[in-house]
């Protein structure tokens, strides 16, 4: 009976998730090939040039860890004191103001990029408002505001905040208030009750909202794309080009599962600390 | 006193809080804004004009990829939700050996970058298409069938996440009540436990939707030539004589998902308070 209930949520994830998973790491390792050109039999070929030799991804790929970790503090920062507020200092309405912050994640993500381009463009929204202002001379736009590594943290901010309000949302909501009071009664200052009480109860939420905006951004490359030119150009671009100009799977593919066991690591190493569960109620 | 904070760090926050929602709106808005520009998209505004609305409705590249995002995302969506059902029902009502690797294979999606994902399932159906060719002459190829495969995994935990809680409070003596009344365990779960889920079946369904409707990285790498939605977008964004256009059907599908969102949180709410909160199961928030 059991087992007749979890063949099916388990044989779709067992094909189309592991399965795939682990044909990339043989492939990566040309124990399987897909193309004539492919390098086989097994040879590690692909994974040392990658890993040895200050290769062009291995800076690539620290320079996206530098963003995605830059930009996940920076959103847990922003998004801290806001579901604190809402947690604890709104009486009335509080899910309905916490639903005005978590609604722009449930809309188009592509579009919530495009909607920075429009505005920082050399003829977007800020530019030209400079030049109607009569601030700046039409063909002289502020430039860095598009296509820098600047932009891409920016947007990607942007995409962020409202996913990782729930988390730290709900570990602060779930907390016991009276543990405040105590503090208080203690004769502790509301700095201290914070530091001792408050921030030690939401750190779960807090860990949950950082490694959740930390893994896709650093495998992220649609917004790069779009906003990043030259030099947002991001790991997973990399990946994303190997795969769709560069036509290098193999080379490509280990980029991918060096990506996936980076990952898996960090879960290993924090993934107590998280409760999946604030992530997405 | 108030604890949490002081009256001037109340303000401060009250004030934090005005300049975030601004923040996250504003582009929002100015994208709304430019779609009834009669000009391109820089100040000062040209005017008033509904001409790229009525452009998008001539335009049958974009509505077909519309068509075909609602069609990934409605099947993905039905059986992500089924899947979750019977994976939900496993994880809360039953114990076997080797129940923790089992959840934590279900909610391992969530920690895989989608990039990832995508390039595997890539790599994994046209190596299986040189298989078929070779043994048979025929391929399956790539096409909304291999999008709606990696949706169904990416939304499975999503929908595991919104039905266990609520399967969780759902008290047990209901099944059993069912159970001395002579009802079998398939009637018993169509007839009771079904129902009484039907909340976070919504819910979870709205939620693998909207995920579905949007996902583009995983789409660009599966769809093939059968371009969803965010594809097509994303393709179009490179063509700035278009982006007038992109900018009207987008306003339109960002209110309009604005607007599910709040209509199912508020159906949810209205449930919760007619039959008490256990039975409205957990929405967006």
């Amino acid at each position: 009976m059991t087992a007749g209930l979890l063949s099916g949520p388990l044989l779709w994830l067992l094909l189309f998730f592991v399965v795939p998973v682990l044909f990339i790491a043989a492939y990566s390792v040309g124990a399987v090939g897909v193309f004539p050109t492919d390098t086989g039999p097994i040879s590690f070929g692909d994974w040392t040039r990658f890993l040895h030799g200050g290769s062009v991804y291995m800076s690539l790929f620290w320079k996206s860890i530098r963003i995605s970790l830059t930009v996940s503090a920076i959103v847990v920062l922003m998004a801290y004191p806001v579901a604190y507020f809402l947690a604890l200092c709104v009486k009335k309405r509080k899910y309905v103001l916490l639903l005005l912050i978590i609604a722009p994640f449930l809309t188009s993500y592509i579009l919530r990029v495009l909607a920075w381009k429009i505005i920082l463009g050399d003829k977007g929204v800020i530019n030209s408002f400079l030049v109607f202002a009569h601030l700046r001379a039409a063909d002289h736009p502020v430039t860095w505001l598009l296509y820098s590594q600047f932009t891409v943290m920016l947007v990607l901010a942007y995409v962020w905040i409202p996913f990782v309000a729930l988390p730290i949302f709900v570990s602060l909501d779930g907390m016991d208030k009276s543990l405040l009071e105590a503090g208080s009664d203690l004769g502790a200052s509301r700095f201290r009750t914070f530091l001792r009480v408050t921030l030690p109860m939401s750190l779960p939420g807090v860990f949950a909202a950082f490694l959740f905006v930390f893994i896709p951004t650093i495998g992220e490359f649609v917004t790069p794309l779009l906003v990043g030119g030259t030099s947002g150009y991001m790991f997973g671009n990399a990946i994303n080009d190997l795969f769709t100009r560069g036509l290098d799977w193999q080379t490509g593919s280990v980029l991918a599962l060096f990506l996936l066991l980076v990952v898996a690591g960090l879960m290993l190493i924090f993934g107590r600390f998280v409760q999946v569960r604030t992530v997405a109620s | 006193m108030e604890i949490a904070t002081s009256k001037g760090g109340l303000r401060l926050l009250r004030l934090f809080f005005a300049f975030l929602v601004v923040f996250l709106y504003l582009p929002i808005v100015l994208l709304a804004i430019f779609s009834f520009n009669d000009g391109d998209t820089s100040f000062p505004l040209a005017g008033f004009t509904t001409r790229w609305y009525e452009r998008l409705l001539e335009n049958p590249a974009l509505l077909h990829s519309l068509q075909r995002s609602l069609i990934v995302a409605f099947i993905s969506s039905s059986i992500a939700v089924a899947l979750g059902v019977l994976a939900s029902f496993v994880l809360v009502r039953r114990r076997f050996v080797g129940k923790s690797a089992t959840s934590a294979l279900f909610f391992s999606p969530l920690v895989v970058p989608y990039v990832v994902f995508g390039i595997s399932l890539l790599v994994l159906l046209t190596a299986f298409d040189k298989v078929l060719i070779s043994a048979t002459g025929y391929t399956i190829g790539l096409g909304l069938h291999a999008v709606v495969i990696g949706h169904v995994v990416v939304s499975l935990p999503y929908a595991i996440l919104t039905i266990m809680p609520l399967l969780e409070r759902l008290s047990i003596s209901l099944d059993e009540a069912a159970q001395d009344l002579g009802a079998g365990p398939s009637q018993r779960f169509r007839r009771v436990t079904l129902p009484l889920l039907m909340p976070a079946l919504i819910s979870s369904f709205l939620i693998a939707f909207t995920l579905s409707f949007d996902e583009y990285a995983i789409a660009s790498f599966l769809a093939g030539n059968s371009t969803t939605w965010p594809v097509y977008l994303f393709g179009q964004l490179r063509v700035p004589s278009q982006l007038p256009e992109v900018v009207a059907v987008s306003s339109i599908i960002l209110f309009a998902s604005l607007l599910l969102v709040l209509t199912a949180e508020i159906t949810r709410r209205v449930t919760a308070r007619k039959y008490g909160e256990q039975f409205a199961g957990r929405g967006f928030v």
